[in-house]
């Protein structure tokens, strides 16, 4: 099994982590530089983590698990006005963000108010291409209640949280609520706004959780970081992409930053060491999310085999 | 301690936390935007049922405008008067009031801080800002900021030791704007 872990470091001598983690058979899923700092997030076969562990320690650099590493979470608010933002929509998505999760903030073009929330189909299956939604709430328990139909349509698990305290068995169709972080006008700075994010955190990770177990049922027919691995090898002009992460994880594909059009076909032949072709492991179609192609690999019982 | 002389919200239904949020969310944008010590008293009155919001307020003694004295000192020179700039904050409304008072030609900038007009006038009472404009202006930002974000048939009367604000999904009728005004009143004489 793969432990999502998060390298943080100097960058001398930070391609012995990269080595180190390709020669155990792990994957590079994201790397951020920042001027002499290098923040790298690995999935390492858990048997030997404690030798990436012990070069860790040699390098001075700090190896912490991220529990979310290698997934996309959307961050939903319900406008992208000054009443949602700055505070909590970017605390609750900087949050996730230092726990390994690729987070999308998401602004509903209809959102606002009571009786007049909307949510339109696009974005709704904008969000439904994600892993799981956090949906931002405020503090008036009444609207927190009457805005589930928002996310009612959509199929991945829905973290929602709000101000009040409100029962589980009031919001059906919430993974979780998570309660004491409504609309406030500060920055989480106290230990118990911290402490609420770090709920948050959990209850994500509860969630993708539920979503990886139902995986284990009918298992992929390969993973998405070696399906990120051969894109990257064999398409290369992934690596001229403007995006920051030109190739997104998901816990049942990948999201590839290229325009669908001009390279759906150059994705479809990636070939594995096996011989078998990617277009004929997995679903390649156009992403909602810009022109991009989103890559979704069927299950073992749709193609027979695990490899 | 709240540095207001009254403070009151009350919010309809089972909203104690929303009504407890609230206040805390308007103390930080009034404190942001600098408005907390003009405002005397406010009430605010929330019904999630109906769905509005309304804010009462009163305000403390008018401001008056910033003059030239205000913002330095005012010196005669040999050739007009000196002005020696304290508070930058205004430097660019006090070029503007200058130049269109005495004309650009009229007006150097010989150093940062220093500003001499050639006139035998002095500009000590030159008005360089509106505060009291500046600062209904911010308020009217203020309220609507406060104000849940879908709210968005607003009315705001402002007078000149008062404002009176509400904001609602629904189109306002004239039936609803009096039985808040009343609801205001109940709180104001609780």
């Amino acid at each position: 099994m793969l432990e999502p872990v998060m390298f943080t470091g100097g960058l001398y001598k930070h391609d012995l982590v990269v080595e180190l983690v390709e020669d155990l058979g792990g994957y590079i899923l994201q790397r951020n530089l920042t001027q002499t700092e290098i923040i790298l997030l690995i999935l390492v076969p858990s048997e030997d983590l404690a030798v990436l562990q012990a070069l860790a320690k040699e390098l001075r650099g700090e190896l912490v698990r991220a529990p979310l590493a290698g997934t996309e979470v959307a961050v939903v608010t319900p406008t992208l006005a000054i009443h949602h933002l700055p505070h909590t929509a970017c605390d609750i998505a900087e949050y996730l963000r230092r726990h390994g999760s690729k987070t999308n903030m998401l602004g509903l073009a209809r959102g606002v108010g009571r009786e007049i929330a909307q949510i339109n189909e696009y974005e709704t299956a904008l969000i439904n291409e994600h892993d799981a939604a956090v949906f931002i709430f405020g503090n008036f328990q009444e609207c927190i209640k009457k805005k589930e139909s928002l996310y009612r349509n959509i199929s991945v698990p829905v973290v929602v949280t709000g101000g009040p305290e409100i029962e589980a068995k009031e919001l059906p169709y919430a993974f979780e609520y998570v309660p004491a972080i409504g609309r406030v006008a500060h920055r989480a700075r106290k230990a118990t706004e911290i402490g609420t994010l770090d709920r948050i955190v959990e209850s994500v990770g509860r969630a993708l959780d539920k979503t990886r177990s139902s995986i284990a049922k009918d298992p992929l027919t390969t993973s998405p970081p070696r399906v990120m691995d051969s894109v990257r090898e064999q398409v290369p002009d992934v690596q001229f992409s403007y995006s920051p992460l030109p190739i997104a994880l998901n816990l049942t594909g990948v999201r590839v930053k290229l325009p669908y059009s001009a390279f759906k076909d150059a994705v479809k032949a990636v070939t594995f060491d096996e011989g078998v072709k990617l277009g004929e492991i997995a679903t390649i179609k156009p992403s909602r999310m810009k022109d991009y192609i989103l890559v979704r690999i069927l299950s073992a019982s749709e193609t027979g085999f695990v490899f | 301690m709240d540095p207001m002389e009254v403070f009151k919200i009350e919010v309809t239904g089972q909203e104690e936390f929303g009504a407890k949020k609230y206040r805390e969310l308007i103390m930080d944008i009034l404190q942001d935007l600098g408005l907390i010590r003009s405002i005397g008293r406010l009430y605010v009155y929330v019904d999630i049922h109906k769905p509005f919001f309304a804010v009462y307020g009163l305000l403390r003694s008018g401001i008056p405008p910033l003059t030239v004295k205000d913002v330095g000192d005012v010196l005669r020179v040999a050739g007009g008067y000196q002005v020696k700039i304290n508070d930058e904050e205004h430097m660019a409304d006090l070029l503007r009031a200058l130049w269109e008072r005495y004309g650009r030609e009229r007006v150097e900038q010989p150093a940062r801080d220093i500003v001499i007009i050639a006139s035998d006038t002095s500009p000590s009472e030159l008005m360089v800002a509106d505060l009291e404009a500046e600062f209904l202006q911010d308020l009217t930002d203020a309220l609507v900021r406060v104000a849940p974000e879908g709210f968005r048939n607003r009315r705001n009367i402002m007078t000149k030791d008062s404002f009176f604000f509400i904001a609602a999904e629904e189109s306002l009728t004239p039936v609803m704007v009096s039985e808040i005004k009343g609801k205001i009143r109940e709180m104001e004489n609780a």
